[in-house]
């Protein structure tokens, strides 16, 4: 059933239990959003703002659970919190994802004191440079490892849009990152043929 | 490229989508799972009393589940940081003042500043993650050392409209005579020349506490607070006039013996159900031979819960009152617990 929206139905008793201040179903929840949340924010903010972002979601979220009219649509409506969220913080900070990006990547650290892999790195700025929905839908298959079922599952996108989103954004990431390895390949090329002796900055060491 | 293998990881993978998971996996959400409350402080809240307040109980549930965020989610390092940024004065009207400047652009208000306005000036503060408060015409509003991760402003004289949005807890406001803590609510607080004061509570609830008398006051109820005697009984605003005015007179310092006495024979006969909000707090502010007969117009109007005894209320057991409060479902009163304690420990490392 392609072309409708996918509810989770265990969602709806979660819900109706972490109203009522039930912690274990509130954890559940937690546990089974968070990553959602993550890759959703991944796709919007500086990485070393996601964890703590997350938090802050589920902390906007649950003060609001009565307003909730359909409890199985907890993963929509979680989802579009996470992108006000976003927005929010760019509204605070509006040069931070220019600021990270602009930035020596290699240097960034991936938080908690753990350096960010240069290749994740590459791979992450040319995701983020794709249209929107097919940053977050990349990086939920290709970051917190959730097939196309279960993102529209946690997202409420229909199969029908994450299909056709993993499918077009997964071809532009080839492109960009195509094009960024032959940028890559050509500075080396042309660094190699003007400095042979791999001092670009003519400093005698 | 592998379509079902991208789409379901059925069929056979696909080398460069297999890549860019494990590269892209190390990126994966692995933050520590939050610390929860334990069950004990997870209490329930109580059957409801009241069926016709069916908003306000959503209020106070969105409130409780706020607090088992806080709580469980360890999220409280995270307020510290933006509880720190300082308060956005600007002006609305008039001239107001900032010690001996005039405002008259958006500026920032630190610990131990003074915002002034005169009987034509009302300006507005505000703080991103904690609310916004309006100050009306002739206030003096002034910004206090809080504990870290607080925000605790004091009004001296004069209006404020508060709409906060920070956790529970995190802002209050002092008067001279009781503190006013915000529990996920909207309110306006007035103080007199003399320091006596009222709040009057829109959203959410609020506590209310000089030294061991405390007072709740959830949404569409008022309460008084007197210098020395701190805060009175709150009512709620519908309440009938005689009961009200019965309920002044209770409170105010200058009534004679004869006077309180025969303002709670007022308020027992004209109390409806609802008005058990006041009956709670007479509970623990009569006099033990009075407050038997608080209990039978209460327990006639709110039957008590399990393991409440006419025994243990008399006795001013603070389990029992505290559950027969929880039953009205005006407000979780651990909640109220929590932060009463942490506001202390907090208070008292802040030093």
């Amino acid at each position: 059933m392609i072309g409708e929206r996918k509810l989770d139905h265990d969602d709806s008793s979660l819900v109706r239990a972490a109203r009522g201040g039930d912690r274990v179903a509130f954890g559940q929840l937690y546990d089974k959003y968070a990553p959602t949340v993550h890759a959703i924010l991944l796709a919007r903010v500086p990485i070393d703002e996601v964890d703590d972002l997350v938090h802050d979601v589920f902390l906007r979220a649950l003060p609001r659970l009565h307003m909730l009219r359909e409890p199985e649509g907890f993963g929509a409506w979680l989802s579009a919190i996470a992108r006000n969220c976003a927005n929010d913080y760019h509204r605070h900070n509006p040069k931070g994802l220019i600021q990270e990006l602009t930035d020596d990547v290699p240097e960034k650290t991936a938080g908690k004191g753990e350096r960010l892999d240069p290749e994740a790195a590459t791979i992450l700025a040319a995701i983020r440079s794709l249209p929107e929905a097919y940053r977050e839908t990349l990086l939920l298959r290709l970051v917190e490892g959730m097939t196309g079922p279960e993102i529209a599952t946690r997202t409420g996108l229909t199969a029908g849009s994450v299909r056709v989103n993993l499918h077009r954004g997964m071809q532009q990431l080839r492109q960009k990152l195509t094009e960024v390895r032959a940028t890559d390949t050509t500075s080396k090329e042309i660094a190699a043929e003007r400095w042979p002796d791999g001092n670009p900055g003519g400093v005698t060491k | 490229m592998n379509d079902e293998y991208l789409w379901d990881k059925s069929g056979p993978p696909d080398p460069e989508i297999e890549k860019l998971e494990r590269v892209m996996g190390t990126l994966r959400f692995r933050a520590a799972a939050p610390v929860f409350p334990s069950a004990e402080q997870l209490a329930a809240a109580h059957r409801p009393a009241f069926s016709s307040r069916l908003w306000l109980r959503r209020g106070l549930a969105a409130a409780f589940a706020v607090t088992v965020v806080a709580s469980g989610l360890g999220l409280f390092w995270r307020w510290k940081a933006n509880v720190q940024a300082g308060w956005q004065v600007s002006q609305i009207a008039g001239t107001p003042r900032i010690q001996d400047k005039l405002l008259n652009a958006t500026v920032k208000l630190g610990i131990g500043q003074v915002i002034e306005t005169d009987g034509a000036s009302r300006a507005e503060i505000e703080v991103t993650e904690i609310g916004r408060i309006q100050i009306d015409p002739e206030t003096r509003l002034r910004v206090l050392k809080a504990p870290s991760g607080r925000s605790r402003l004091a009004l001296d004289r004069g209006t404020i409209h508060a709409r906060i949005w920070a956790l529970p807890g995190i802002f209050t406001v002092d008067t001279p005579s009781a503190r006013a803590v915000d529990l996920g609510c909207a309110y306006t607080l007035r103080v007199d020349s003399n320091g006596d004061g009222l709040i009057r509570t829109t959203m959410g609830w609020v506590g209310f506490q000089l030294a061991d008398r405390e007072a709740f006051i959830p949404a569409g109820a008022v309460c008084r607070t007197h210098v020395k005697t701190g805060p009175g009984i709150p009512y709620f605003e519908d309440a009938p006039e005689t009961l009200r005015s019965a309920l002044q007179v209770f409170d105010s310092p200058g009534s004679s013996q004869e006077d309180r006495a025969h303002a709670l024979q007022t308020v027992l006969s004209q109390s409806r159900k609802q008005d058990a909000l006041s009956l709670w707090h007479l509970l623990s502010r009569v006099d033990a031979s009075e407050r038997s007969q608080v209990y039978d117009r209460f327990a006639a109007l709110v039957p008590p819960p399990s393991g409440v005894t006419r025994e243990g209320i008399q006795a001013l057991d603070r389990e029992m009152l505290d559950r027969w409060w929880n039953s009205l479902d005006l407000g979780n009163i651990w909640l109220w617990r929590h932060w009463e304690r942490s506001w202390s420990e907090g208070t008292q490392t802040a030093k």
